[in-house]
């Protein structure tokens, strides 16, 4: 562990979240430690950490300086090279409210990364064999990955990202789930953002395919945000998956953080999909980014008025070269240069399966909503009987988790989100 | 000379007895009421001393002094208009026989007309407990004050047939003469109509029929088990999906009040000044005060120590139409009337208790900008918000509304084609017959009031079917509250079905209305 005095930093304990490092790893234990405090400093970011680096050599070193009298100071004049990559200062320096930041952190290294070991984090940094060689392609990658699960998951022969509006519509909630499940399905993995709507969609039915998937959030691991995602999180690490932040534990979610998160996002995955996009919404930021990054760029098209849509439209207008259409599912598998994997997805038989699993009445009721019935009016239409008993049923599948609704119109949830229509469509109805 | 009248007033819901003295006597000219009158009553000098002259008699220009004992009695309104105008001709010698032991109730006009009074009712009920007998009252209010038993009740239109009636010493002529005096008679119509406009009853509306009501299978469900059972029903849905038409059909689906209950009913519109009141009110009141309702308006209070709302729905429904508009503090104090059935109102120097057990109906929009769960147009709130707005119904208030239901809205196919659904007619006796059920088993009261023991008593369940709350109260993230709630619910379910006993199915469907916030989490957590 580092203990940090007025000579600096000094090695004394074993490093926190050490994981084998790689034989190519210049940064040795307390290198990476100097590494996961700097990088949890408030508004230091990748070009002004590179700039650190490259007049210091090292974390440790820069950390030596920040906790000498006059060192702050010494920091502040740091030049920032080139600030064409987006972070322009006019005084083209690390400023000085960064320094003293610096300084601050030097002093709390040690809380600060007994705050990491006690949250469980593995550090990756971008000297690590094991940083993912897709984000570490990108411009102005993060140096220091703070990862909550298994870093192996961002590593997946294939990845792609789906993203989405949080205001998602239950069409649009569904889509993203079968998208992810079918990925899952072909072994590629789901990267997004864990907000509600679109993102915790694709997360969930992800997990719910026994695959992995990758969160990239948009504050420190400390922040459990949003609060209504603390079990999907869970879930997503238990299934193999991680969590990932380039914040500090405790750096809260703020306008600013999200953006950049998106990057990230787009960096870790070969394509990026939006499901459903209003205008201005920040999952075409994150499109915005794929293509920037040379990533492919999918947007799922709405109907013509359709708000949740509408940014996705527009954005498939404004760059007719680079953004793609989904035309369908098979046909983004296959864009994607995935067909060659299609083997058996085998999911919606799982779904059958669970459907004859909770009972008749579940079962049927449970069906009916994967054919797109929404309200109980509908679902007593398509049964014929009497709404008591198709209440009944329901709450027997809102208790399993595999339907959840709210304001009264309900949608297929747990093992029944990918659910394909087509294929129940053939079973033959059966009265309860 | 000195004359004594008895007379009444009104305080809270109660009548009270008053001894009306006039003393008339030498001296500089001056009327002087004593006896803790409020404003009100301190104006009747002048009501009084026109009504005299107006009907053709005298204004003694002597020393008058009202006394109006009991003397620490705070007393307000006009009711004692009458016995002062006819004390003083007593007092004065005009009218030489007594009033023995006849009492006069009656506000008065200028013109000398007797005007009815709010409180008819429950004023002439004081007096048959005290053992007057008979009573004179404006002719409008016979049949009101008709509804004492034992009462001698004579009705009369103007002081000088109220002199009429002192003079005979007995009930001379029968109430709803169609005499009336001409030179009065277009002044008092326009009188009879501004009091009309002015204490109308809120729900003047016309009750729609439940056929009424399209589609929204869930929402009538829901509303057959909360009249059925008693229970607090909350219905959540887009402007326009009909929560405000499928509440306004409940008087039409309750059964009539029994006798106890009319009787308070019946009294409450009285002294809220509804009256005159004709008959006893067998129709169970349905109440809903605008979201803007003041604190002292829905809880009862004010000067005269009036009803509220909450009193006025007292047998009958209480609907909060955009609850999260209300006044958290008008909110706040439903609580002690929701647990005790009766609301305690102090002011300085008086308290009275009012009754309120009502049943509590509300409806709200899912999330401010109304548009949440609708298909054809997606919300517009920020993120979170339609959740915080859903939380607004909070604490004591959420634990008494044991039904949350749905409303979105229906598809135009719905409300133009199809058979007709069951109206009130079919639905009505089925409510009517749970409730004799439920009422019938101990403790005999409607299920949305048991806890504990008698809940778990009334609900009997066997072992495979306690398995069944256990594994559903999951869905309530397991808190005792929604325990209860799941099983209050399951057994007026029960009750409608006929079954003496709670079954699975019925703990299913019971455990399906639960507050809207817990779905509303599992959703964004799935």
């Amino acid at each position: 562990m580092l203990g940090v005095g007025s000579t600096g930093p000094v090695a004394t304990d074993a490093p926190v979240g050490s994981r084998q490092p790689s034989s190519r790893s210049v940064a040795a234990a307390d290198e990476r430690d100097a590494w996961a405090v700097l990088a949890g400093v408030r508004g230091l970011g990748p070009v002004g950490f590179g700039a650190l680096l490259s007049r210091y050599g090292s974390g440790l070193a820069i950390l030596r300086e920040a906790t000498t009298p006059d060192g702050p100071a010494r920091l502040a004049g740091t030049p920032l090279g080139d600030v064409d990559t987006g972070e322009a200062r006019r005084d083209r320096g690390v400023a000085h409210a960064v320094a003293t930041a610096i300084a601050e952190a030097a002093q709390n290294a040690g809380a600060t990364l007994e705050r990491i070991r006690r949250l469980g984090l593995v550090i990756v940094t971008i000297e690590d064999a094991d940083y993912p060689a897709r984000l570490a392609a990108i411009e102005m990658p993060p140096h220091v990955l703070y990862v909550l699960g298994d870093p192996a998951s961002m590593h997946a022969r294939s990845a792609v990202a789906i993203v989405g509006t949080r205001r998602a519509t239950d069409a649009g909630r569904a889509i993203a789930a079968r998208i992810a499940a079918d990925l899952v399905a072909l072994g590629a993995s789901v990267v997004s953002g864990l907000a509600v709507g679109i993102d915790g969609a694709a997360h969930a039915a992800a997990v719910r395919a026994h695959g992995t998937t990758v969160a990239v959030i948009g504050s420190g691991h400390g922040i459990v945000h949003p609060r209504a995602h603390s079990r999907l999180a869970a879930s997503i690490v238990e299934a193999g998956g991680a969590i990932v932040s380039e914040l500090g534990p405790d750096v809260e979610p703020s306008r600013g953080t999200f953006p950049r998160r998106n990057r990230i996002i787009s960096g870790l995955a070969d394509a990026t999909v939006v499901v459903e996009a209003p205008a201005r919404s920040g999952a075409l930021i994150t499109a915005s980014w794929a293509l920037e990054q040379g990533r492919e760029c999918f947007l799922v098209p709405g109907a013509l008025g359709a708000p949740a849509s509408a940014g996705c439209l527009s954005f498939l207008r404004e760059f007719p070269h680079g953004a793609r259409i989904v035309a369908g599912i098979p046909q983004l598998i296959d864009d994607l240069g995935l067909a060659d994997h299609l083997a058996e997805p085998g999911v919606p038989s799982e779904a059958a399966a669970t459907l004859s699993d909770v009972g008749e009445a579940p079962g049927r009721i449970g069906r009916e909503l994967v054919l797109g019935r929404a309200t109980v009016d509908e679902l007593v239409a398509a049964t014929g009987w009497p709404v008591a008993s198709v209440l009944a049923a329901l709450t027997l599948l809102e208790r399993r988790g595999l339907a959840v609704g709210v304001h009264g119109r309900f949608r297929p949830a747990g093992d029944l989100v990918f659910a394909d229509p087509a294929k129940l469509r053939q079973r033959p109805r059966r009265r309860p | 000379m000195l004359a004594i009248v008895p007379s009444a007033t009104l305080h809270g819901l109660d009548g009270r007895l008053v001894r009306v003295e006039v003393d008339v006597a030498p001296g500089l000219p001056g009327f002087t009421i004593v006896g803790l009158a409020d404003t009100a009553l301190q104006e009747a000098r002048e009501r009084v001393r026109g009504a005299l002259r107006n009907a053709g008699f005298q204004y003694p220009p002597r020393r008058i002094t009202v006394n109006l004992a009991p003397a620490d009695l705070r007393k307000g309104g006009a009711s004692l208009d009458l016995a002062m105008a006819l004390g003083i001709l007593l007092g004065s010698e005009q009218v030489r026989a007594g009033p023995g032991r006849t009492a006069f109730i009656g506000e008065l006009s200028l013109g000398g007309e007797v005007r009815s009074v709010p409180g008819v009712l429950p004023m002439v009920a004081v007096l048959a407990r005290r053992g007057l007998r008979r009573v004179v009252v404006a002719a409008a209010a016979v049949d009101e004050a008709r509804l004492v038993e034992g009462m001698d009740v004579s009705g009369v239109e103007t002081l000088g047939e109220a002199v009429d009636q002192i003079r005979a010493g007995r009930r001379r002529r029968d109430v709803a003469s169609p005499r009336r005096i001409e030179l009065f008679d277009a002044r008092a119509k326009g009188s009879d109509v501004s009091r009309g406009s002015a204490r109308e009853a809120p729900d003047g509306r016309p009750t729609p029929d439940l056929s009424e009501v399209r589609g929204q299978l869930e929402a009538r469900r829901g509303l057959e088990i909360a009249l059925a059972g008693g229970h607090g029903l909350l219905l959540i849905g887009p402007p326009g999906s009909g929560k405000t038409l499928l509440a306004r059909t409940i008087p039409g689906l309750l059964p009539p009040l029994d006798d106890a209950a009319a009787l308070t009913v019946t009294v409450v519109a009285s002294a809220a000044g509804e009256g005159p009141l004709s008959e006893l009110r067998r129709r169970p009141p349905f109440r809903s005060p605008h979201h803007t309702v003041s604190y002292a308006a829905m809880v009862g209070g004010g000067p005269h120590l009036s009803p509220g709302e909450i009193t006025l729905a007292d047998q009958g429904v209480l609907f909060l139409d955009e609850l999260p508009e209300f006044a958290r503090d008008v909110l706040e104090a439903l609580r002690q009337p929701m647990e005790d059935g009766r609301v305690a109102i102090a002011r300085a120097g008086r308290a009275t208790t009012f009754p309120a057990r009502f049943q509590l109906v509300a409806a709200m929009n899912p999330c401010p900008c109304g548009f949440a769960g609708t298909s054809e147009r997606p919300c517009a709130c920020p993120p979170r918000v339609p959740e915080r707005y859903q939380r607004r119904v909070s604490g004591p208030l959420r634990d008494r509304l044991d039904l949350w239901i749905a409303m979105p809205r229906v598809a135009p196919l719905a409300i133009v084609g199809g058979s007709d659904p069951e109206g009130s007619a079919v639905v009505g006796p089925r409510i009517a017959a749970a409730r004799k059920v439920a009422t019938g088993r101990p403790p005999g009261t409607l299920n949305a009031r048991l806890t504990g023991r008698t809940l778990r008593a009334a609900c009997n369940l066997t072992r495979a079917v306690q398995h069944r709350v256990v594994h559903l109260a999951e869905l309530e993230r397991a808190s005792g509250r929604g325990t209860e709630r799941i099983l209050r619910v399951a057994r007026t379910i029960a009750d409608l079905a006929g079954d003496g006993t709670v079954r699975e199915d019925h703990l299913d469907e019971a455990a399906w209305y639960r507050p809207a916030d817990i779905r509303l989490a599992a959703a964004e957590a799935g």
